[in-house]
């Protein structure tokens, strides 16, 4: 096992030479570095951090902002080893197949490759996240222990299951950076940098490969890695930033030639008490409400839009979780008592609750980070995001839960009221789920995607992306096993590519 | 001490518990609200509680610009001609026939009987 080497002490001039160097410790780093051990490539992994948090470090995330409202780019990302992974919910869901296809009433839509190109990759993916056994929608069959699941009339919502990293204390899920550094010690073909930033690609004269990344420490201490392939695995924030700043052979950034890096960045907006759920005769199972052991995973159900819902009604992805029991207010009552009589229920245990979700946005290329003149600490230009949310998105949204609605009364199991109306309502105490993607979007035409299928930037022959950034379209789940794939499919791709 | 179960006494006792009786039933039928005829009645009568369903169908009517009670009153009449209320009312919903009520996701029927519940009012 050898340990981890302290950037701040690798001899100024150093120019080290690995066959791959990997940027950023996050989940998509990390579960790269992991899947390369023993390979033949010498590999090397530069994280900006140490193994926990530091201010200093931390305020290089620093970030202004525009637009619709949106988080702090500071608070919502974590710059330790782990990344992201230090701050997630634990939430696991693998995408779907029409998430990848092109649909000509969603702009910008299609990926290079269908969810065939991932399937292989998820069960290494589920191991790493410690998720348990792949069960998801076969948890029905032992989730009647617990209790039945909600019986919806026939319609586009179904039920739908998510599987969680493994919980400890029953608070945090696995964080990556401490479950794993001893097994990236293990890695003899690794060595791991730790407080180690990139500053700039160095593009070889004309542009067509990356020939050197500068490295420094925040004490000022500098060295390069002259590797002959590179994989981005920053997130997708500071992989824009690095292609952008870095513009010193091609003025507008690297990877940059048709105006697409930065663009497209996207999240999955989360407003609050979007519906509230009555059922008439109160009964709900335990695992929508909190997490449940089933079958030896955590799980937790949900409401999601069906596949063919989506395509029929063109409508966007949405996860839709059941929150809090809620009182209602006259009209409420009023409608209650009206529609369990109309019906013909018996509604004397009736319960209410509050409804809570995320949603896809429209993939929008006006939604983008630029460059600011002021400077941080490294002396790495500050960003700006340009940040947009569509009233369409919401009212793709509330077109699902009115289905819902629908199903529910279809049923004779319960009934809903859309919370949520006008803009301001969506955008009031709305929060985001710190899912960033699509600023480094993957498309096979270079003038649509700044990655192609193989995640490679469109141009640049040795310079590679892992993570959400190469979303083009975003799916409502959470992005952490999907991007480990990914990146787990992009690991198969290099082994051959620098055989 | 004088016997009291006397049938004298029981025919008196049972009488005065049918005045009673009338007279409270009566009374609750003059002091309770008392609504004028409408056109639609028939339809009314379809309804639980008129008072809470009109609050419903305030807000139903919120959906609307023109709000043709009579029109709309005929195409309840077909819908609920051979079928009950609880019938029609999954009937629409299977049909994606749904309406807003402040916010609250009802079958059309439903939802437009209490529109004409407070239009009734009005």
């Amino acid at each position: 096992m050898s340990a981890f080497i302290d950037a701040r002490t690798v001899p100024e001039g150093t120019i080290l030479q690995p066959d791959l160097v990997i940027v950023g410790g996050g989940p998509a780093g990390i579960a790269m570095a992991l899947a390369l051990a023993n390979s033949s490539l010498r590999v090397v992994l530069l994280e900006s951090g140490g193994m926990t948090l530091d201010a200093k470090t931390q305020a290089l995330y620093d970030a202004g902002e525009t637009g619709a409202p949106y988080l702090s780019l500071q608070a919502s990302r974590i710059r330790f080893l782990g990344g992201g992974t230090n701050i997630w919910g634990g939430w696991i869901r693998p995408m779907d197949n029409i998430d990848f296809e092109e649909r000509a009433w969603m702009p910008y839509s299609g990926w290079p490759f269908g969810v065939a190109a991932l399937k292989p990759h998820y069960p290494r993916a589920q191991l790493l996240c410690e998720a348990g056994p792949w069960l998801y929608e076969k948890a029905e069959q032992w989730s009647p222990q617990l209790g039945p699941m909600l019986a919806l009339g026939e319609g586009g919502v179904v039920n739908r299951w998510f599987q969680f990293s493994k919980m400890r204390g029953s608070v945090l899920p696995t964080q990556f950076g401490v479950r794993y550094a001893d097994d990236l010690k293990r890695v003899r073909n690794l060595s791991t940098h730790l407080y180690a930033n990139v500053t700039r690609l160095g593009l070889a004269p004309g542009g067509a490969k990356i020939d050197t990344l500068d490295v420094a420490t925040l004490g000022g201490h500098k060295f390069k890695v002259k590797p002959r392939a590179v994989v981005l695995a920053m997130g997708a924030v500071e992989i824009a930033r690095l292609m952008l700043a870095s513009n010193d052979v091609m003025a507008s950034g690297v990877g940059n030639a048709n105006d697409l890096v930065g663009r497209f960045f996207a999240d999955h907006p989360i407003p609050r008490n979007i519906a509230t759920l009555i059922l008439f005769d109160g009964k709900l199972a335990p695992y929508y409400l909190s997490n449940q052991s089933i079958d030896g995973a955590v799980m937790r159900a949900g409401l999601f839009p069906s596949e063919n819902y989506r395509r029929a009604h063109q409508v966007m992805d949405s996860s839709i979780t059941i929150e809090n029991q809620t009182k209602l207010d006259d009209l409420g009552k009023a409608a209650l008592a009206a529609t369990a009589a109309g019906l013909g229920v018996d509604a004397g245990n009736t319960v209410a609750y509050s409804l809570g979700g995320g949603c896809e946005v429209t993939p929008d290329p006006e939604r983008r980070f630029t460059l600011e003149p002021e400077r941080d600490a490294l002396g790495m230009p500050r960003l700006k995001l340009h940040m947009r949310i569509a009233d369409s998105d919401f009212a793709h949204f509330r077109a699902t839960l009115k289905e819902l609605g629908g199903q529910l009364l279809a049923s004779r199991t319960g009934m809903l009221r859309l919370n949520l109306k006008e803009r301001a309502q969506w955008l009031e105490g709305l929060d985001w789920g710190n899912h960033h993607m699509g600023t480094t979007r993957a498309h096979a035409d270079p003038k649509k995607g700044v990655v192609d299928a193989n995640l490679q930037v469109h141009g640049v022959a040795n310079l590679f992306v892992a993570g959400s950034s190469v979303y083009p379209t975003y799916g409502a789940v959470n992005p952490t096993i999907n991007l480990i794939a990914l990146a787990l499919r992009l690991v198969d791709h290099l082994k051959g590519a620098l055989r | 001490m004088k016997e009291m179960l006397t049938r004298r006494n029981i025919v008196i006792g049972a009488g005065g518990a049918v005045v009673l009786a009338a007279a409270a039933y009566e009374g609750v039928r003059l002091l309770g609200k008392r609504r004028a005829p409408t056109p639609y009645d028939d339809l009314m009568a379809r309804l639980d509680d008129r008072d809470a369903d009109a609050q419903i169908g305030e807000t139903v009517l919120a959906n609307f610009d023109n709000f043709d009670a009579k029109t709309v009153a005929a195409e309840l009449r077909l819908r609920l001609q051979s079928k009950s209320l609880a019938e029609v009312m999954l009937d629409d919903v299977r049909g994606g026939r749904v309406m807003e009520a402040g916010g609250w996701v009802l079958p059309e029927t439903l939802a437009l009987l209490c529109a004409l519940a407070a239009k009734a009012e009005a």
